[in-house]
């Protein structure tokens, strides 16, 4: 998973629960900002406005053009995935393999699709 | 022009918008399965459908489809569209048999790029784009070489392959692959240098911020991947 990767090279321990808890930023800098933020463009849930305006406050408008950014493409890479049917790569499920069981990761329908449910623990 | 730089409420990196434009054109024009006129159908449906997200499948409105695309295509741009976490092999194997895997493979980049384009839209707070004038044309219909399973869907590339299999997936189609990950690049990873590099100075977010926001779309869309 590359948020843990790219953490500990930034010589940061990060928590991998704030990628499904609510209000958790994980170690990452601005993270509760950034998820609540992910969330409401998901799921359009009725505080997208204020979630937004919240994003731009916190990060300036160059951090929040990056994150709507991750946040569109990313819609688009998870159907991608999801569509095809695609493999997990064996380095991403060796190096998830201690909290796939933990956060709920191989209950996810996706995980079926990717092969992650079947791959060793 | 699409992606006006006077539509954003704050300055977007001309790199972005540039591939946003070029990838919104590239829907527009005839591909390698679908002409033109479909392949905005398929935006179309897969934009309308994904707006009445949060509604059941059986409880959204859908216009009487003037659209020349068979039904399979029709429920594959809505399904892809507005309902990844129900797709299963069971059901692709269903709709590629009736509309062919590359054409499921077009239909499907088609889709992608039309969703990542939306979600940035809806994210940045501007209405969605208007989607492209469709190009008169006919498909190409040319299948690339060096096709085979890897236990995908879909038949994807599988010489000297060193990068993630993600960036396979769409293989089958090689212009669906241009046009959508023309905006990854800009969007999100960069060069493959760039990608490859877990500290990141070429964007303004660091690497972690934008990995948090990706998993965290991930986990919302069920997607381990």
């Amino acid at each position: 998973m590359l948020l843990r990767a790219s953490s500990q090279a930034a010589g940061q321990e990060v928590d991998l629960s704030a990628a499904v808890e609510d209000a958790t930023d994980g170690g990452v800098e601005d993270g509760v900002v950034l998820t609540a933020f992910a969330e409401a463009v998901v799921r359009a849930t009725d505080d997208l406005d204020t979630a937004r305006a919240r994003a731009l406050e916190t990060l300036g408008p160059a951090k929040f053009v990056e994150a709507a950014a991750t946040v569109g493409i990313f819609n688009g890479l998870v159907r991608v995935a999801d569509s095809t049917g695609i493999p997990g790569d064996p380095q991403m499920l060796e190096s998830t393999a201690d909290v796939r069981g933990p956060l709920g990761f191989n209950r996810w329908t996706g995980a079926t699709a990717s092969g992650v449910a079947e791959a060793p623990a | 022009m699409s992606f006006e730089d006077s539509r954003f409420p704050v300055p977007v990196r001309e790199d972005m918008t540039a591939a946003l434009r070029r990838s919104w054109a590239d829907i527009g024009r005839p591909g390698t399965w679908w002409t033109g006129p479909e392949r905005v159908a398929i935006a179309a449906l897969a934009r309308a459908e994904r707006i009445q997200r949060n509604e059941p499948p059986w409880n959204r409105d859908h216009e009487e489809s003037l659209t020349p695309l068979p039904a399979k295509a029709i429920e594959a741009a809505r399904k892809i569209g507005a309902d990844p976490t129900h797709l299963d092999r069971d059901w692709a194997e269903a709709t590629i048999t009736e509309l062919g895997d590359a054409p499921y493979v077009e239909l499907a980049s088609v889709v992608v790029t039309t969703v990542a384009a939306d979600a940035f839209c809806e994210a940045i707070g501007i209405e969605h784009e208007t989607l492209p004038e469709p190009e008169a044309g006919e498909p190409t219909r040319e299948r690339p070489d060096n096709m085979g399973d890897i236990g995908a869907w879909v038949p994807v590339q599988v010489i000297d392959w060193q990068r993630a299999n993600v960036a396979r997936a769409l293989s089958l189609v090689p212009e669906g692959v241009r046009t959508f990950f023309r905006m990854v690049a800009a969007m999100y990873s960069g060069t493959a240098t760039d990608f490859n590099e877990m500290v990141w100075d070429h964007r303004p977010m660091a690497r972690p911020q934008v990995e948090l926001l990706a998993a965290r779309v991930s986990a919302l869309n069920q997607c381990f991947y």
